[in-house]
């Protein structure tokens, strides 16, 4: 019987892995994965596939135990790591040599960094776990500012014309001033938001998803929400919103690819298109069709027009999902599995081309 | 269907579902949830658990007989056995009824666990998972998917992290989960069950071994998961005392490390180890007494 309890409770206590996806960020012809065993930034060639250098914290005992996605800007590539389990562990994010794989500088954060840092004009913009954001000089790590949310950032900024548009986990969207940090307004939503809002800039209009199942349209400039908009998914809504002209997509956690019109909301027919399995992973723009990529794996190029599936990639399932967002490059669809394999599939077709499987990846 | 659907849509819903709908029915606060819950789990659970903790209190008045019967055939241990188990069976006590209310309460702990977990993820996985098991009327009931993420603080501590993660006073978690389960254990063990020796040192050994292994494991728990405990075995102690008395709860009396102590001082028929202490101080008293007299006698 003490046996018996004793495994029950070992069970109960077990040591929770890491509690997200892969990283996944194309730039400048390299595909920068964070995935294996040990986690680790990998390089690799888009083109090839070609392993081209790794990155892990110089002298790191403690293991990466969480990790944003990467984020490149003209001289060097940012990622977020947090470090070690318990009381021991830290959050930091840091720089490196995108060539050599060289760490440059470090960053302290207060919490987990659970999405990719933005580089904009010198600084990197980055969100952490506590609430904070905060701005870095891109050249040395040295901070400039940083501001407090009430709840969790776990969204990405969006940097546009000297602001900050950023989304938390405590209902609100924060619009700062990109250079102190000064809030300029904020906005309470319904729910929670964890991706950061698209913008349509000629009409100054940005537009979020929301953990209340709807998507919000914001006046960029004074944060007003705009009335007559209305869209109500039947779950959360954890993808980005994306803008093309005069409509608007986005995925939902109830399997559906949603089509909608800019102006009021409304959903476009035939749209939407149904996965059959929670859509993470926002949309992705490729020519005339959009691509999303399931929970249970498959990738999957929906035409713009009749809502109807292209393409279609099986995917890992039942080896493992899609929580990332794809990345087109060039007219190739990069995708990473949970299980840290990277496959590349032609953006017309559909076909295959390289895969890299992470050396002691799951 | 598999196990796992079966698992998810018959026992981690329905606690999760439950646990969400009482945090948003009680102001956003998951603690009272947990207290909530806990109350309506033991509820359920008590026609399972009351004729246990009733037969626990027919045991200790069977001591007495028991012990005489360890008198009686204590070298045939095949008869002894026999006696015992026919005694039991007039008596109506099933000695391994304690058994059932642990096992059934296995699967609510893991569910529980998950539960937690997944209301209070503070990871975008555990969000993702519980995205998918929130009912749809939970959110047009309650408007549940707007509470999320949940209020996770009770006193300053974060009832998804564990006391390794937040350290401090968090460690005082474990040794009130090891605590309250010491008392419930002693409350619903007779003192020197099974009468023979090897069955008496391995009811002391459960005493004792189970409270400090829910202890040790707690350090690991996610402290909403350790507050469920104790809010259990709290309730378990009072439902015990009113049924059958409160000397188990004074466990000041006697306590002595030979008593916490596997195959230590064993208590006398039909009392508690409380009572132990003073039931040995006193045949010391009477063995000194006899002592004197016999000097009396000598020096008459």
């Amino acid at each position: 019987m003490l046996l018996l309890v004793g495994a029950v409770l070992a069970g109960c206590g077990a040591a929770p892995v890491a509690q997200t996806w892969p990283g996944l960020t194309v730039d400048g012809g390299t595909v920068y994965v964070i995935s294996g065993a040990p986690q680790q930034v990998y390089m690799l060639d888009a083109e090839t596939g070609q392993q081209q250098g790794t990155f892990l914290p110089a002298g790191e005992q403690q293991g990466v135990v969480y990790w944003s996605p990467v984020a490149v800007g003209p001289d060097a590539a940012y990622v977020g790591f947090g470090i070690g389990e318990s009381q021991n562990g830290f959050s930091a994010l840091y720089a490196f040599d995108p060539e050599t794989g060289q760490e440059l500088w470090s960053a302290p954060a207060e919490s987990l960094i659970i999405d990719a840092p933005v580089y904009a004009g010198g600084t990197v913009y980055f969100g952490d776990s506590a609430g904070n954001l905060y701005a870095i000089d891109a050249e040395n790590g040295t901070r400039q500012w940083s501001f407090q949310a009430e709840d969790a950032i776990w969204a990405s900024a969006l940097v546009v014309d000297a602001r900050v548009y950023v989304a938390a986990m405590d209902h609100y969207l924060y619009c700062l001033d990109a250079d102190g940090g000064q809030e300029l307004w904020k906005q309470k939503l319904d729910g929670a938001m964890a991706a950061p809002p698209g913008l349509a800039e000629a009409e100054g209009i940005l537009y979020i998803g929301n953990f209340d199942g709807r998507v919000y349209a914001l006046d960029a400039e004074s944060g007003e929400v705009a009335e007559g908009f209305e869209f109500q998914a039947e779950n959360w809504i954890w993808s980005e919103v994306v803008v093309e002209d005069e409509q608007l997509y986005v995925t939902a956690l109830d399997g559906k690819l949603y089509a909608l019109n800019a102006a009021d909301g409304t959903a476009i027919e035939p749209f939407p298109y149904d996965a059959g399995s929670p859509l993470r992973a926002s949309p992705v723009l490729a020519g005339d069709s959009i691509v999303v990529a399931s929970e249970e794996g498959r990738v999957v190029a929906v035409n713009g027009e009749s809502a109807m599936a292209g393409w279609e990639w099986p995917g890992g399932a039942p080896e493992a999902g899609v929580l990332t967002t794809p990345v087109i490059s060039d007219g190739v669809v990069f995708v990473v599995l949970m299980n840290g394999k990277v496959q590349t599939l032609d953006a017309e077709s559909g076909t295959q081309g390289w895969t890299f499987e992470p050396p002691g990846g799951e | 269907m598999g196990i796992t659907d079966i698992w998810t849509v018959g026992i981690l819903q329905p606690m999760l579902n439950a646990l969400l709908g009482f945090y948003s029915l009680l102001g956003d606060q998951f603690w009272l949830a947990i207290i909530v819950f806990t109350v309506i789990i033991r509820g359920l659970m008590t026609p399972l658990m009351l004729p246990q903790q009733r037969s626990a209190k027919k045991m200790q008045e069977l001591q007495p007989q028991l012990q005489a019967l360890q008198k009686k055939y204590g070298k045939d241990r095949e008869k002894l056995a026999q006696e015992q188990m026919k005694l039991y069976r007039e008596a109506g006590v099933n000695p391994m009824g304690g058994c059932l209310p642990m096992l059934v309460q296995f699967p609510i702990w893991i569910g529980l666990y998950q539960s937690i977990i997944q209301a209070l993820g503070y990871q975008p996985l555990q969000l993702m998972n519980l995205s998918q098991n929130i009912y749809p009327w939970m959110q047009d009931l309650l408007g549940i998917w707007s509470a999320v993420p949940l209020n996770r603080y009770f006193l300053g501590m974060d009832l998804a992290l564990n006391p390794n993660q937040m350290g401090g006073l968090t460690y005082a978690l474990p040794i009130l989960v090891a605590f309250t389960s010491w008392i419930q254990t002693k409350m619903t063990t007779p003192a020197g069950a099974g009468g023979d020796g090897q069955a008496a040192s391995m009811g002391q050994s459960m005493t004792l071994m189970m409270p400090l292994m829910f202890g040790f494991f707690s350090l690991s728990f996610s402290a909403g998961l350790s507050f469920y405990f104790i809010v259990s075995n709290v309730i378990g102690i009072i439902t015990q005392g009113f049924i059958s008395g409160w000397e188990g709860l004074m466990f000041w009396k006697g306590l002595s490390l030979s008593n916490l102590m596997p195959g230590g001082a064993k208590a006398a028929p039909g009392q508690s180890s409380g009572q132990q202490a003073s039931a040995t101080s006193q045949k010391g008293t009477q063995s000194g007494s006899k002592k004197k007299r016999k000097k009396r006698r000598r020096k008459r």
